[in-house]
C-alpha cells in the first residue's frame, strides 16, 4: 500500500510488544528516567549553589561561580559526555576509577556531564531570579540579625525559586531530552534500546515513533507537574504567571 | 548608645557623611531630616553597618563597628530596621515574618515566637491579620507589620528610613501612631521622616543634614523657632508650607 516511489514498506507495530523488544524499550524508559532524576537533582542542587554565588558582593565566591558557568556551558554536552567517559575516569584514583567501572561507568559518566553542564545552565537560571528580588529584601534579612547564608537559604532564594520555574521547566525539560545524547557513551537509554529494535527488526519507524511518543509523554508530564508546583507554591496575592486571575 | 566619633564615608570620589560627630543617649527619639542625597540614610545604615565608613569610628551599645571581633550579625540583632518600601518576605505571611528572626537568630522556641508575634500584632492594631501574606495587606499595615517584625527581637535601638513616605496619606497616621507609642514606651529611635507634625511632639531632638554634614542639631522648640542656619529656614519654609 506504500508502493510510492517504488518502496513498499510495511509497518509492523507489534514488533514493538514482542520480548526482547519490549523489555528492551522498558529498560530503556526505566534507565533514561533514573539518568534524568539523578542528574536533575545534582543539576538543580549546582544551580542553586552557584547561581546564589553568582549574585554575592564576596568577589571569590562570584569569580568561582563565574568560572563554572562560563566553562560548563559553552562546551557542547556531547564533549563533555566523552570527557566524562573517555577521559575523566583515566585521572581518577584507582579506588575511585574501580567504584565506577563497578557500578556502570557509562551511566555514571552520563550523570557527571549532565548534572554539571545542565547545573551551569540552572545556575544562570537561578542567578537571574535572585537578582530580580529587589536587594533591599536582603538587607531586611541582615538587619534582623540573620548571616548572609540564612537570608539566601530562607528568604532570596525560595522567592527567586518561585520567580523561575517558567525557565526552569524548560531546562529540565532539555535536560531530560538530552539525556538520549548518552547513547553516545553506550548508556541502554531509551533511544539507544530504539536503535537497538531497529538494528534487530529493520523497522525503523516503528522504533523511533515509539521512542518519540515516550519522550513527549514525559515532556507533558513534567510540563504539567511543573504547573502544579507553580501553583501551589505561588505567593499569595501577586499575580500568579499565567493564570492572569487576581490583579 | 550610639557614638559617631569623626566619620567619613565615600561612595567612590562622592563624600557622603563629612567628619561626622554624634551621640545619641538611651531613650532618645531623634528626628533625622534634610534634603534628597544630603546621606542622611546613609548616616543610620552605618549604624547596623549595612554601609561601611572608611574613617572615624561608630560605637553602638558599647561596641566599636570597626572592632576587629565584633560579631556584627548578634549587633544586629539589637538594631531593630524598618524600611520606606517595608520590605516583608513576600512568601511568607504576617506572622512568619514576624517569627522567622526570633526563632533564627534568638533561637526562640516556635511556640514562644508565636505568643510574641501575636501579642505585637495586636499591638500594632492588625491582630486579625496574622495570616495574611504581604501582597494581601495595606502599605498601612504592611509597615505596621514590618515594625512589630522589628521589635520582635526586641531590639535596644530602632532606626527607621522614611517609613511613611511611601504610604497613601490616609494611612500615614496608623503607623505614626504605632511609632509615637513606641517613643512613649523608652524606645531608642532615630526616625528619618519629613513629618514635622511627628518631629514636633514625639522627637526629644532634631538633626538636620545638607550635603553629608550635620547643620543643626537641636531641640524640636528651638530647631522650628530659632533654626541657626540660614539652610535649615530654607529647608522648613519648603516643607512647612505644604
Ligand atoms: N550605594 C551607593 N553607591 C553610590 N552612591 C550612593 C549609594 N547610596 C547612596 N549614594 C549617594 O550618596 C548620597 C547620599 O545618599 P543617601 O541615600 O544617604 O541620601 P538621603 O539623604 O537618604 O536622600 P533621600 O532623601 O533621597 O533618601 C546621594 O548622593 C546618593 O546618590
Ligand atoms: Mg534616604
Amino acid at each position: 500500500m506504500f508502493g510510492l516511489f517504488g518502496l513498499s514498506y510495511e509497518f509492523r507495530w507489534s514488533v514493538l510488544w514482542v520480548d526482547p523488544h519490549l523489555t528492551w524499550l522498558l529498560n530503556g524508559l526505566s534507565t533514561t528516567l533514573r539518568l534524568a532524576a539523578i542528574s536533575w537533582i545534582i543539576a538543580v542542587l549546582l544551580g542553586i549553589i552557584f547561581g546564589a554565588m553568582r549574585t554575592v558582593s564576596f568577589r571569590p565566591a562570584h569569580a568561582i561561580a563565574t568560572v563554572y558557568v562560563e566553562f560548563f556551558r559553552n562546551v557542547p554536552l556531547l564533549v563533555w559526555l566523552f570527557f566524562w567517559y573517555f577521559g575523566a575516569p583515566e585521572v581518577f584514583p584507582e579506588f575511585l576509577k574501580q567504584w565506577f567501572i563497578r557500578h556502570g561507568i557509562e551511566f555514571w559518566s552520563g550523570v557527571a556531564a549532565i548534572s554539571i553542564y545542565h547545573g551551569s545552565r540552572l545556575a544562570e537560571v537561578i542567578r537571574s531570579g535572585i537578582q530580580a528580588i529587589p536587594k533591599t529584601q536582603l538587607e531586611a534579612g541582615l538587619s534582623s540579625g540573620l548571616s548572609v547564608i540564612e537570608t539566601y537559604r530562607l528568604i532570596l532564594i525560595p522567592v527567586a525559586l518561585r520567580l523561575i520555574v517558567p525557565p526552569a521547566t524548560n531546562e529540565s525539560l532539555n535536560l531530560l531530552k538530552n539525556t538520549s545524547l548518552a547513547m553516545t557513551i553506550g548508556v541502554a537509554e531509551l533511544t539507544f534500546a530504539a536503535r537497538q529494535i531497529e538494528t534487530y527488526t529493520a523497522k525503523a519507524v516503528e522504533a523511533l515513533t515509539a521512542a518519540a511518543l515516550i519522550y513527549l509523554v514525559l515532556c507533558l508530564t513534567i510540563s504539567m507537574i511543573m504547573n502544579k508546583i507553580e501553583r501551589k507554591y505561588a505567593i499569595p496575592g501577586l499575580i500568579a504567571r499565567g493564570t492572569g486571575a487576581e490583579h | 548608645m550610639i557614638e559617631f566619633r569623626g566619620v567619613n564615608k565615600w561612595f567612590g570620589s562622592l563624600h557622603v557623611l563629612k567628619d561626622i560627630n554624634l551621640a545619641i543617649k538611651q531613650r532618645e527619639v531623634v528626628v533625622v531630616c534634610g534634603p534628597s542625597g544630603s546621606g542622611k540614610s546613609t548616616l543610620i545604615r552605618c549604624i547596623n553597618r549595612l554601609e561601611r565608613i572608611q574613617n572615624g569610628e561608630i560605637i553602638v551599645d558599647g561596641i566599636s563597628l570597626s572592632g576587629k571581633k565584633t560579631d556584627i550579625t548578634k549587633l544586629r540583632a539589637e538594631v531593630g530596621m524598618v524600611f520606606q518600601q517595608f520590605n516583608l518576605y513576600p512568601h511568607k505571611t504576617a506572622l512568619e515574618n514576624i517569627i522567622l528572626a526570633p526563632i533564627w537568630v534568638r533561637k526562640q522556641s516556635r511556640a514562644k515566637a508565636l505568643k510574641i508575634g501575636k501579642d505585637l500584632m495586636a499591638k500594632v492594631g492588625i491582630p486579625d491579620k496574622l495570616d495574611s501574606y504581604p501582597a494581601q495587606l495595606s502599605g498601612g499595615q504592611q509597615q505596621r507589620v514590618a515594625i512589630a517584625r522589628a521589635l520582635a527581637m526586641q531590639p535596644k535601638i530602632m532606626l527607621f528610613d522614611e517609613p511613611t513616605s511611601a504610604l497613601d496619606p490616609e494611612m500615614i497616621n496608623e503607623v505614626l501612631d504605632v511609632m509615637t507609642n513606641l517613643a512613649r514606651e523608652g524606645m531608642t529611635m532615630i526616625v528619618i521622616t519629613h513629618e514635622m507634625g511627628f518631629a514636633h511632639r514625639v522627637s526629644t531632638r532634631i538633626i538636620f543634614m545638607d550635603e553629608g554634614q550635620i547643620l543643626e542639631d537641636e531641640s524640636p522648640e528651638l530647631f522650628f523657632t530659632q533654626p541657626k542656619n540660614e539652610r535649615t529656614r530654607f529647608f522648613l519654609s519648603k516643607i512647612l508650607t505644604h
